[in-house]
């Protein structure tokens, strides 16, 4: 775990700027961001190695690929249509040998935002419209209707992974100078938007409740409801810091922490807890 | 009607196309507007496959995989709804749809024990990574996702064989308690890495800061509802609060040097 992992990279040194046929390999492998998904470090698995060409060609020192690429592999999270545009940003920090906690910083910052907006272009409008109408040639009995369904989705999934991948990498080149200078207050304005970010996460994606009831004559007492009149999301909330608690002041092992929660789980489910 | 041993076989197939697809590759092909006329097609009958992967589709229109939610699944929905329309061949095809809910049902908490049991390989490939191997990673990446479209082509083809009994045999001998524990923790698995990421984030003075966060995003999920526009919004303050940090700490740090280099000077 990235526990006790080097804060810089031993080779300072900018590697030189990757070439087109790197950037549109990325573009392939980006359509696997969610290969190795699991619950606990979402898409950590895939993006690695959807970045991994790039790593290599920076990264020509053995040890500073190994520490790359386990930062790399922390939580992450974003809308598999516009991962690109996270990959540009974060390899052309890598290039310039960014310190790490800046180019976690900037990860975790750059993508959490981009699930609402991708849901809204694909899953809200995109696939709506186009299985609409191909849905409308399908009843009808025409194979023309599942055919231009894939069509469009499809020329409209590789532009915009396309655009947004050469896009955002010679953005973040460009940009990069003017920020290197300031690295160290740049990491501080990053790593904070990061937290406000992952504080938003907690209250957004945390959906655990409880089901447990108190008996009270005509009006029982629901435990959620008492809850929520504290503040809202105070359960996931307590569940992040409780793990934190356990992993960094504990040095409990993340798979122990899963297995915990499976055992809260499978016990919660059977004296009624999630029911 | 029967179905031919030739034909579970293709239907596993098309399992485990439609398995991988749903997270990764094209994430269009497993859409059962697609597999409805595949199936339909192994099974002989494609203008049905047709109708019904259509019907299915804007059945599920309003259930999309947003903000990470696992809708009834698919995949195996759309499957089966096919099978069922094809082998029952009635005039009333859309009977099939309810039918095969219990399938949908299904392939949901396959994904959510799947990703839940797929957690420890996270470990593993740490390991990899601390030696810089690449093709290990690489290979465990590849391993997850065969694995969870070899899963799904397994209940496809027992679905296909077996048919509308096995739907109803098994929400009945696995009691809904357990249901709901496996969602639960499958639920519950990403606050591990919140926790990691914090590990690796937070020091004193950002606490406030996560809170604050936390506490934002409370306020813009209860007005807006909980979903997309939440952390756009929340990036947006963010950036801004980033940006005054960076701006007043830039200052500070020119001011420092400055009168550092007065001192050095000697007065």
């Amino acid at each position: 775990m990235a526990s006790n992992l080097a804060t810089t990279y031993k080779d300072l040194t900018p590697a030189p700027q990757l070439d087109k046929a790197t950037l549109n390999k990325m573009v392939w492998r980006s359509l696997f961001l969610q290969m190795s998904f699991n619950y606990e470090r979402m898409q950590a698995g895939g993006w690695l190695y959807g970045i991994l060409p790039a790593l290599e060609k920076i990264h020509t020192n053995k040890e500073d690929l190994a520490l790359s690429m386990q930062h790399n592999l922390e939580f992450f999270n974003t809308h598999p249509f516009l991962v690109t545009f996270v990959m540009g940003i974060v390899l052309s920090l890598e290039q310039v040998k960014a310190d790490i906690p800046t180019i976690r910083a900037v990860r975790v910052a750059a993508m959490g935002p981009l699930g609402g907006i991708g849901d809204a272009i694909f899953w809200l409008t995109l696939v709506p419209i186009t299985a609409g109408i191909a849905a409308n040639f399908a009843l009808d009995g025409s194979i023309i209707g599942p055919i231009l369904f894939l069509v469009i989705f499809n020329v409209v999934q590789f532009v915009v992974r396309y655009f947004l991948m050469h896009w955002s990498y010679n953005l973040g080149s460009s940009a990069i100078g003017a920020l290197t200078k300031h690295a160290k207050e740049f990491t501080h304005a990053a790593t904070l938007l990061g937290i406000f970010v992952v504080g938003a996460l907690i209250a957004n994606m945390g959906s655990t409740t409880v089901a447990w009831t108190i008996a009270n004559g005509e009006s029982p007492i629901v435990i959620q409801s008492v809850i929520d009149s504290i503040f809202p999301k105070l359960i996931p909330l307590g569940l992040t810091c409780g793990l934190y608690w356990l992993i960094a002041k504990k040095n409990w092992s993340v798979v122990a922490c899963i297995v915990l929660l499976l055992v809260v789980g499978i016990v919660g489910g059977f004296v009624g807890a999630f029911v | 009607m029967e179905i031919g041993i030739i034909q579970v076989l293709l239907i596993g197939v098309v399992g485990f196309i439609g398995g991988i697809d749903q997270f990764s590759f094209l994430e269009s092909l497993y859409q059962p507007i697609v597999l409805g006329p595949i199936v339909g097609a192994i099974l002989g009958n494609l203008d049905m496959g047709l109708k019904i992967g259509a019907s299915y589709q804007l059945m599920s229109i309003g259930s999309m995989p947003i903000g990470g939610a696992q809708p009834p699944n698919a995949v195996l929905g759309g499957i089966m709804a096919t099978v069922f329309a094809i082998t029952l061949n009635r005039p009333d095809f859309e009977s099939a749809l309810g039918l095969a809910i219990p399938f949908g049902l299904l392939g949901q908490q396959a994904v959510n024990i799947w990703f839940t049991v797929a957690s420890p390989v996270m470990t593993k490939m740490d390991h990899m990574s601390a030696e810089a191997n690449v093709k290990g990673v690489e290979r465990w990446n590849l391993i997850m996702m065969f694995g969870i479209g070899v899963l799904f082509a397994v209940i496809a083809m027992i679905g296909a064989y077996a048919g509308a009994e096995l739907g109803t045999l098994l929400s009945e001998i696995v009691p809904d308690q357990v249901w709901a524990g496996f969602n639960a923790a499958g639920g519950m698995m990403k606050f591990v890495g919140f926790a990691v990421l914090m590990k690796v984030m937070i020091s004193g003075e950002f606490w406030t800061v996560l809170i604050a966060g936390f506490a934002l995003a409370n306020v813009i999920d209860a007005a807006f509802g909980a979903g997309s526009y939440t952390l756009v919004i929340m990036a947006i303050v963010g950036a801004a609060l980033a940006f005054y940090d960076f701006q007043i700490n830039t200052k500070i740090s020119a001011v420092a040097s400055a009168a550092k280099e007065d001192y050095s000077d000697g007065i």
